[in-house]
């Protein structure tokens, strides 16, 4: 079975780094960004199955980042990764054709659940 | 009945302590996210039996990042503290720049957001000064406020102290480039700063670039 391809998108660098580990270790192949214009530049160059983006990164709104990567490619599953705050944006992340959304500690579960449900769903989109 | 002054600091105020607020737990909780990714992954090498590198430096590599997460949400915790005491007693003698710079350490977060980069050049030998400091730092914060919604992104705001005719300055250094729409308009002329500056007996000289604060050393 190939790997699902995710592209984590988050500003801070060691978090990003020690979950894309995690994920690495059950088997998704994980790039990671910290910024917008480094994720969309990995989005046009890797075509990742599922992104795990933060909503709060510098460089572009992570609304913005996420109505760009869906315009360029609508079968790119996108997971948000918020604050408990963020309520608002994460209603207009759903509207904006999110995926799904995931809370700040994350449940590294709930993840890896959420991300092969995406990847089921744009295997039979 | 409070005047209109009364009532657009009490407004200012709120909005600062929820700015500060927001901040401050959007960074804790991205402090207590990365801890618990650290110690998932040593759980996850563990059971998964990813074997460790070098003997056991991988996992002492992720506990020392581990230790860092936790000093520097200490650090945080220990500046959001000092600023709610802030607001203790009206008047005070305080250092201006632990001031400015616990003001730095809980906008830092509003800055990256903002690809804006705050910095401070602080001269060390300052006398304290006899003051408000909690308006000092409300006064700054929303200078630093509107300079950050008209900079562009990669520009840089600095906070310099000195001391010049026995009065202690604070400006507040613009470096950059300005969005489109703010580059004409310059910065506001808001009555709330003027009240405010009148609270502190201080001057205020404004320019586009550059914002200058008087204080004097005493009230009295």
């Amino acid at each position: 079975m190939s790997q699902t391809k995710v592209l984590l998108v988050d500003d801070e660098v060691e978090f990003a780094s020690a979950l894309a580990e995690r994920l690495q270790l059950r088997n998704y192949y994980v790039h990671t960004a910290n910024n917008a214009l480094e994720a969309l530049g990995l989005v046009y160059k890797d075509r990742p199955d599922v992104v795990i983006l933060d909503l709060r990164i510098p460089g572009m709104d992570g609304i913005e980042t996420l109505k760009t990567i869906k315009k360029y490619d609508p079968s790119i599953e996108v997971i948000m990764l918020t604050g408990h705050g963020d309520v608002q944006s994460v209603q207009e992340g759903m509207t904006s054709g999110a995926f799904e959304y995931i809370m700040k500690p994350v449940d590294i579960g709930e993840l890896t659940s959420k991300i092969d449900k995406a990847q089921k769903k744009r295997k039979e989109g | 009945m409070e005047n209109k002054g009364e009532r657009d600091l009490r407004l200012l105020q709120l909005r600062f302590i929820g700015k500060i607020l927001a901040g401050f737990t959007h960074e804790s909780k991205n402090y207590i996210a990365i801890v618990k990714e650290s110690a998932g992954l040593i759980g996850d090498m563990i059971q998964l039996g990813e074997k460790a590198g070098d003997g056991s430096q991988a996992y002492l590599e992720i506990i020392h990042s581990i230790e860092e997460q936790i000093e520097k949400a200490t650090d945080l915790f220990r500046h959001l503290n000092r600023f709610s005491h802030r607001m203790d007693t009206e008047l005070c003698t305080f250092n201006v720049n632990e001031t400015l710079e616990e003001l730095i350490a809980l906008l830092t977060r509003v800055a990256r957001q903002k690809k804006i980069k705050l910095e401070k050049d602080f001269q060390q030998d300052i006398p304290s000064i006899n003051n408000n400091p909690s308006l000092l730092q409300l006064l700054v914060f929303h200078f630093l406020e509107e300079q950050f919604t008209r900079l562009d992104k990669d520009s840089s705001l600095m906070l310099k102290t000195s001391l010049s005719n026995g009065s202690v300055i604070v400006q507040i250094i613009a470096k950059g480039n300005y969005l489109e729409a703010e580059s004409e308009k310059g910065l506001s002329n808001n009555e709330i700063d003027d009240y405010i500056i009148d609270q502190l007996r201080g001057i205020i000289v404004k320019d586009n670039d550059l914002i200058s604060i008087s204080l004097p050393v005493s009230l009295s």
